[in-house]
């Protein structure tokens, strides 16, 4: 299981009161919220891979924290509790989408939202998972979706054909869901 | 095209390769692990992604339209429901309504969620709840896990009681997990450790009705 490093009453919540998170100023809370939830629609387009999703899921997080913010806490504690928010979101989404309970998902959520900054993500992280599999896993993974390559291409590229391709292109998926990039 | 495995994957790789949306049908649970690395790896080809002017936008208005003075609190927006109901709305309509200004923000532990203009909802036949285990049910915005206790129940709110977070039942200990932190409760609402200084989740209502239906107060 993932566990978010911050405990109830520490940073998310400093005033103590374990309710509501401050936000610095009444005039610059929007700014300020929006240039933070830049960073959690970052966080959650590296998780979903697609624009319309990953906008839906962030205006959730906004509606749902942003009226639990008030004025007066350091930008540490929003992001925290807009991160929290995200997480809570995005489990949401793929419990309804895949038709799985949150208990059932449990384990999944851990792989699919791990802790570490957002500008981490994607690219670099992709290049690890990549790293850590074998030569023709690597290779499908890479011609499908960093250079773009249809199908076809890629199997004209291996030398392979359509059918074999694609039952390889599921397996190199699953055995990447398996790395454990932050290791 | 069969309806294999990999013929399920290659639709969903295709679309996300195509910047559309994730749409998973029956079945493709069963690579969970595959489609959300499928997610991740169209991901990381499109690049560093930042939300388009348009969204920012449409952002900066709803959060503009939530309250300034009226700050909403936790427990009030899990009496509006607000916890799931939240992706519906298009303000902080709710909200202002909830909070009168100068309330203070922390409210007593385990108040029981009682939404305005409530109504009960049937969420199903006692016969389809478990002896010590919990369900979870939704009654408009209100969710609960509901726990049988002979032929009566007791319910509590889904959210944890510190973030926002959606609980899930744990069978093995029977407790209610908190995916965001490590932190539990008990089917009644009280955390499981001593040490963390977290209040009881909210107090649902819950009855069942003398034909025997469970129904639960909700919006």
């Amino acid at each position: 299981m993932t566990v978010d490093p911050q405990r109830p009453g520490e940073s998310v919540a400093p005033s103590g009161s374990g309710e509501v998170v401050d936000l610095p100023s009444a005039t610059r809370a929007t700014d300020i919220a929006l240039d933070e939830l830049e960073l959690v629609y970052a966080f959650i387009y590296a998780r979903v891979g697609n624009r319309s999703d990953a906008e839906d899921l962030t205006q959730q997080v906004a509606l749902k924290a942003f009226p639990r913010l008030r004025q007066g806490a350091p930008a540490s504690a929003i992001r925290g509790y807009l991160f929290a928010t995200a997480r809570s979101v995005l489990g949401a989404f793929w419990s309804t989408r895949l038709g799985l309970s949150t208990a059932e998902l449990h384990e999944d959520l851990a792989l699919a939202v791990p802790q570490g900054a957002p500008s981490e993500e994607s690219a670099e992280r992709a290049q690890r998972i990549l790293a850590e599999l074998s030569d023709n896993y690597r290779r499908v993974l890479e011609l499908r979706f960093l250079h773009g390559y249809s199908l076809k291409e890629v199997a004209a590229e291996m030398r392979s054909t359509v059918g074999a391709i694609k039952v390889m292109q599921l397996r190199a998926l699953r055995a990447a869901a398996k790395v454990n990039p932050d290791a | 095209m069969r309806n294999t495995p990999e013929n399920r994957i290659e639709r969903i790789v295709t679309d996300l390769l195509h910047g559309r949306r994730l749409r998973l049908r029956a079945g493709d649970a069963e690579e969970k692990e595959a489609i959300t690395a499928a997610a991740q790896f169209a991901a990381a080809s499109q690049g560093p992604q930042r939300m388009s002017p348009a969204f920012r936008r449409r952002l900066a208005q709803i959060l503009e339209s939530t309250p300034k003075e009226a700050w909403l609190t936790r427990r009030a927006a899990l009496v509006a429901g607000l916890g799931l109901a939240a992706g519906a709305l298009t303000g902080g309509i709710v909200g202002r309504a909830l909070e009168p200004a100068g309330r203070p923000a922390l409210r007593a532990a385990s108040s029981p969620v009682l939404p305005r203009n409530g109504r009960w909802t049937d969420v199903g036949a006692l016969a389809d709840f478990s002896e010590g285990q919990g369900k979870l049910v939704t009654a408009g915005a209100v969710g609960a896990f509901v726990f049988r206790q002979g032929e009566g129940v007791t319910a509590v709110s889904n959210m944890c009681s510190h973030l926002p977070c959606e609980l899930w039942w744990d069978r093995g200990p029977k407790v209610l997990q908190c995916p965001c932190h490590p932190v539990s409760f008990f089917p009644d609402g009280k955390p499981t450790s001593p040490t963390y200084p977290l209040p009881s989740l909210n107090e649902v209502q819950a009855r069942v009705s003398p034909e025997g239906r469970v129904e639960v107060l909700g919006t």
